[in-house]
């Protein structure tokens, strides 16, 4: 049985969790708006306007009362998603506008066509506008230690643009509230056996992005977290 | 090696382990708080027995009691950090577990209003 593409659209759910994007938040939703119909946007207790911009346009807006991280605010983007028996399919969207719709369109169709669990973007097999060389080099390593960690063989371990069907949405339990979840969902891929694809996206990184990218120092605290988790068995 | 090294790297080995195995539970609590008194008892017996401080400094390879006591405060002393430490994540587990249900069931309420007014 196919599936037509409003089918599916109604049966897809967007999630975007954000942390002080006023500036971008409501272009990056209206720019999703005529390819998904049900956008779940997560304001992380911002500081700024970005609650106001989002109430602007036609997404479900959720407001943490305070600051958790963006792995808490993607699990309650879930918990609040698959409350909705009709969601079949969720994607995770980044809110600040480095992400491409019609990347999301294309995996959530692949997923449905090749009947996966999960399909992952990847800016390395396909086009990475304007990324510098040491952020190059940085996600790189931090795909090397990610793949070690999680034991998945992948080009790009921490792009949040993700396709879920329910089944894995539904094992995912994401624990780690700050960055380290996007190693916690690939570790969850490779834990219960999902199956998954990575597909080409492309990212743009504008000056804006670039500004407020994760810092290279970040990355310590992920390390260190990972570990300390793997070692008292929360991982 | 000297006996005072092997109880030091012993005791240390035996810290890690102790935190990174064993969750909080009551049994913990009470091991530490055995712990906190028997403590405070040696630290009364050395006030009140100083040359104790040296006889047990030389039972284990060390030359001055000062010098002990050293070695035992560090000891201490990544306990209470490590002990910190690991409270704290657990705090903030719970804090976050708290501040996503407030949002879910805000969510799930019709036309929801917010008291706080925090943008």
């Amino acid at each position: 049985m196919r599936d037509t593409g409003e089918a599916i659209i109604k049966r897809t759910a967007v999630i975007i969790p954000a942390y002080n994007e006023g500036k971008i938040i409501r272009r990056t939703i209206t720019q999703l708006e005529p390819y998904f119909k049900n956008i779940i946007f997560i304001n992380d207790g911002s500081s700024d306007n970005t609650r106001q911009q989002a109430l602007q346009t036609n997404a479900k807006v959720l407001s943490h009362p305070i600051n958790l991280g963006q792995g808490a605010a993607l699990r309650t983007g879930f918990d609040y998603a698959l409350l909705n028996p009709q969601y079949e399919y969720f994607v995770t969207f980044d809110a600040d506008g480095q992400h491409d719709p019609k990347d999301a369109v294309k995996m959530v169709n692949y997923l449905i066509s090749h009947k996966l669990d999960v399909v992952l973007g990847s800016r390395f097999l396909g086009q990475a506008a304007n990324l510098g060389t040491s952020k190059k080099m940085l996600l790189k390593a931090a795909v090397k230690f990610t793949n070690y960690t999680s034991r998945l063989k992948l080009t790009d371990a921490h792009n949040g643009l993700r396709v879920f069907n329910r089944k894995a949405a539904e094992l995912l339990d994401l624990t780690m509230p700050d960055m380290t979840h996007a190693s916690q969902i690939n570790h969850r891929i490779k834990e219960h056996n999902l199956s998954y694809a990575e597909l080409p996206v492309t990212i743009t990184y504008t000056e804006y992005s670039k500004a407020k990218g994760q810092s290279a120092l970040n990355s310590v605290n992920i390390l260190f977290d990972i570990l300390l988790n793997k070692a008292t068995k929360k991982w | 090696m000297v006996a005072i090294q092997i109880l030091l790297i012993a005791g240390i080995g035996f810290l890690l382990i102790w935190f990174f195995k064993s969750p909080s539970s009551s049994k913990m609590r009470a091991w530490k708080k055995i712990f906190g008194v028997l403590f405070t008892i040696v630290a009364v017996g050395l006030v009140l027995f100083p040359q104790s401080a040296n006889d047990a400094a030389h039972a284990v390879g060390v030359g001055r009691g000062a010098d002990l006591l050293l070695y035992l405060l560090t000891l201490a002393f990544i306990f209470g950090t490590l002990n910190q430490y690991v409270k704290s994540k657990q705090d903030e587990q719970r804090i976050v577990e708290l501040g996503r249900q407030i949002t879910l069931l805000e969510a799930r309420l019709p036309q929801a209003k917010r008291s706080s007014s925090k943008q």
